[in-house]
């Protein structure tokens, strides 16, 4: 059902999901960055922060009347659902053998409220490769189950998005709890039957056709604006046939193997499990950390180092992306969200490798301007 | 597996460990709870878990009749040295099992060429000892085995037994013949032409080093071994075992949940290939 509402109603909306016991996270000003935070009400949001976003750059420029005028900082869901440090279990040797003292648990539940339709394709990915039938995530799961997602339509297209070639953006098409486009003077709002209760107290009117075509215009603008794509609607086959192309060596040879783009990326799951010791007790936690397959080590095992190349590990990313996940998860793993882009080093241009290596062309890279500091 | 696997321990206690080469030795393992090894299939891994230092993935070597949970390890790094050093009485955890494992149903009535290189034995041991315990399930049992040199063969102890099985052969090569080896020397595919193979009617089950998978996988298409009929299993760095870490992928493969048994023709387009 689609109503608008009152741009001031922001505030009651989140406190109405705290009321119902939500751990509200939203995009908040920190330190020159939207990051998705814990929003203790509306006035921690980044309301009319305007960021500017390139290869390898990212800052902050001028105010804009609307409220969700920043698009993606660093942080996705994935920082809540999939966390970069948790304590699965802690154990205790008493002599007589390993005891478990305790195992992961929460209460929280997570309220995203503003994030873009690209994570949210992101969370519906993450559902994919963390809850594989008898294989189940203990974390992801615990996590998600009770998670909603406020999603918030794209009017307005960054430097580095490319959502629309992914069938992920600008607009969200399913999977939200509430999706809100931003009109110039108020909110158009999708609320579902089962998530009416949290607009109590908020007047909600029943949004009329030019209500919706407005909504829908400004959508279609972001659309029109995105000026990067992957070329394919379905590379995964080609990609497949061009594991040897050219095109990985020249894109790896400015890869720094720093793995930001695998941190930044909201689909990115790869992890090592660690053991913690804790000299006070003699308790030992395993505690699973982010890893990234641009490491060195990522693969090394006792038989030796498959991806000892920076050109194979970078290859590895990409081609787990755009060619190895739909395989394995029956998805891209790709929601274009252009992160990888932005938060690259370098400034490297995952839709120019892509397309290049469809292209079987040696011309990835060439249009890279210099990265700018914000 | 449940969903609380990834850290829930089974308390694995040590009845005997046995020195097999100078750097590799066998731990049995009494897994209690009821759990026998025959709740483990040929072919499938464990982790194994040292308190306060890791976790090894290592392939089930104990065969379902037998009455303790078998695991031969080489010392190579941290956790391993610390396996080396168990004594009898002595508990780890461990975790599994994990994977899928050679498809033994699938090679009844036929030739069965079970080729292992040094390590990649104790993954097919159970696959040795469950044809001998079960004579004319398999229209004859070739074993291939190779190490570097005579002193790297492990199960020295039960060679004789399944030289003498029913309808089993072993045939033995090292890269190296030291001491008073009068053996065969040359990597394993030089035993092919004595083993008496029937590409029609062979099916292989293959474990070792990347090369030696290579070379034997070339040589038995060569022959006429179909290679569908080629089951080869592969080693990754396993963290998790449950598809989650990543850190096992090969091409669109999770090693740990995959595999580590596949057919040939499954992964041939990423095995063997630098840097995939």
């Amino acid at each position: 059902m689609y109503f608008t509402a009152a741009k001031g109603s922001v505030p009651r909306f989140i406190l109405n999901l705290q009321h119902r016991g939500f751990t509200v996270v939203g995009p908040s000003l920190s330190e020159g960055v939207v990051r998705l935070r814990e929003l203790r009400g509306a006035e921690d949001l980044a309301s009319g922060v305007v960021d500017i976003q390139g290869p390898g750059s990212y800052g902050l420029g001028g105010e804009s009347t609307f409220m969700f005028a920043s698009l993606n900082g660093p942080d996705s869901p994935k920082t809540y659902l999939h966390p970069a440090e948790v304590e699965l279990s802690k154990h205790v040797d008493r002599g007589s053998g390993i005891e478990l003292v305790s195992a992961f648990h929460s209460d929280r539940k997570y309220a995203f409220f503003g994030i873009r339709p690209c994570d949210l394709r992101g969370i519906g990915i993450m559902d994919r490769t963390m809850l594989v039938q008898g294989f189940e995530d203990p974390v992801y799961s615990t996590l998600r189950d009770d998670s909603v997602f406020i999603v918030v339509n794209c009017t307005k297209a960054g430097e580095n998005c490319f959502c629309a070639s992914m069938g992920a953006g600008p607009a969200a098409e399913s999977g939200y709890d509430v999706a809100i486009t931003e009109l110039p003077e108020k909110l158009l709002v999708d609320v579902p039957e089962r998530n009416m209760d949290m607009f109590q107290g908020i007047v909600l009117k029943a949004a009329t056709e030019e209500e919706l075509q407005e909504g829908e215009e400004l959508v279609r603008h972001a659309r029109d604006q995105m000026g990067r794509r992957i070329q394919e609607r379905d590379p995964s086959r080609q990609m497949y046939a061009a594991l040897d192309s050219p095109v990985w060596g020249e894109a790896a040879e400015r890869c720094l193997a720093c793995g930001n783009c695998t941190m930044v990326c909201p689909t990115c799951f790869c992890s090592t499990i660690i053991d913690r010791t804790d000299l006070r007790d003699g308790s030992v936690s395993r505690v699973r950390v982010w890893d990234s397959c641009l490491s060195k080590d990522f693969a090394y095992s006792a038989g030796g180092n498959p991806r000892q190349q920076r050109k194979a590990r970078y290859r590895q990313f990409v081609m787990h992306k755009f060619a190895y996940w739909p395989d394995e998860f029956g998805t891209y793993g790709c929601v274009g969200c252009g992160r990888c882009i932005t938060w690259c080093p370098v400034g490297i241009d995952i839709t120019d490798t892509v397309n290049s290596v469809l292209k079987g062309k040696q011309d990835a890279g060439k249009k890279m301007e210099a990265p700018r500091v914000a | 597996m449940p969903r609380q696997a990834l850290h829930t321990f089974m308390q694995a206690t040590v009845r005997d460990v046995r020195k097999e080469t100078p750097d590799t030795f066998t731990l049995l393992l009494d897994v209690g709870g009821g759990r026998t090894p025959a709740d483990f299939m040929p072919g499938q891994f464990n982790m194994l878990y040292v308190f306060g230092v890791g976790e090894v993935p290592i392939s089930v070597a104990s065969s379902e009749g037998e009455t303790l949970l078998m695991h031969t390890v080489r010392s190579v790094g941290a956790v391993t040295n610390l396996l080396a050093r168990l004594s009898v009485g002595e508990n780890i955890g461990l975790r599994g099992p994990f994977g899928r494992g050679w498809p033994v149903a699938e090679a009844e009535g036929k030739q069965l060429l079970v080729i292992a290189g040094g390590l990649g034995l104790p993954p097919l041991r159970p696959v040795i000892e469950g044809a001998i315990a079960k004579p004319g399930r398999f229209a004859g049992v070739k074993v291939l085995y190779g190490a570097r040199t005579p002193a790297d063969l492990i199960y020295t102890h039960e060679h004789s037994r399944w030289q003498a099985a029913n309808g089993c052969d072993l045939l033995l090569t090292v890269d190296r013949g030291t001491g008073d080896w009068r053996g065969n020397v040359g990597v394993v595919t030089t035993l092919f032409p004595m083993a008496g193979v029937d590409p029609g009617r062979a099916i292989a089950f293959i474990c070792g080093p990347e090369l030696m998978l290579k070379f034997s996988i070339m040589e038995l298409v060569k022959i006429g071994v179909p290679p569908e009929r080629i089951f080869i299993s592969l080693e990754r760095n396993m963290n998790c075992a449950s598809g989650i870490c990543g850190h096992c992928q090969l091409g669109p493969f999770f090693i740990c949940r995959d595999g580590p048994v596949f057919s040939y023709p499954k992964v041939r387009d990423f095995f063997p290939k630098e840097g995939v």
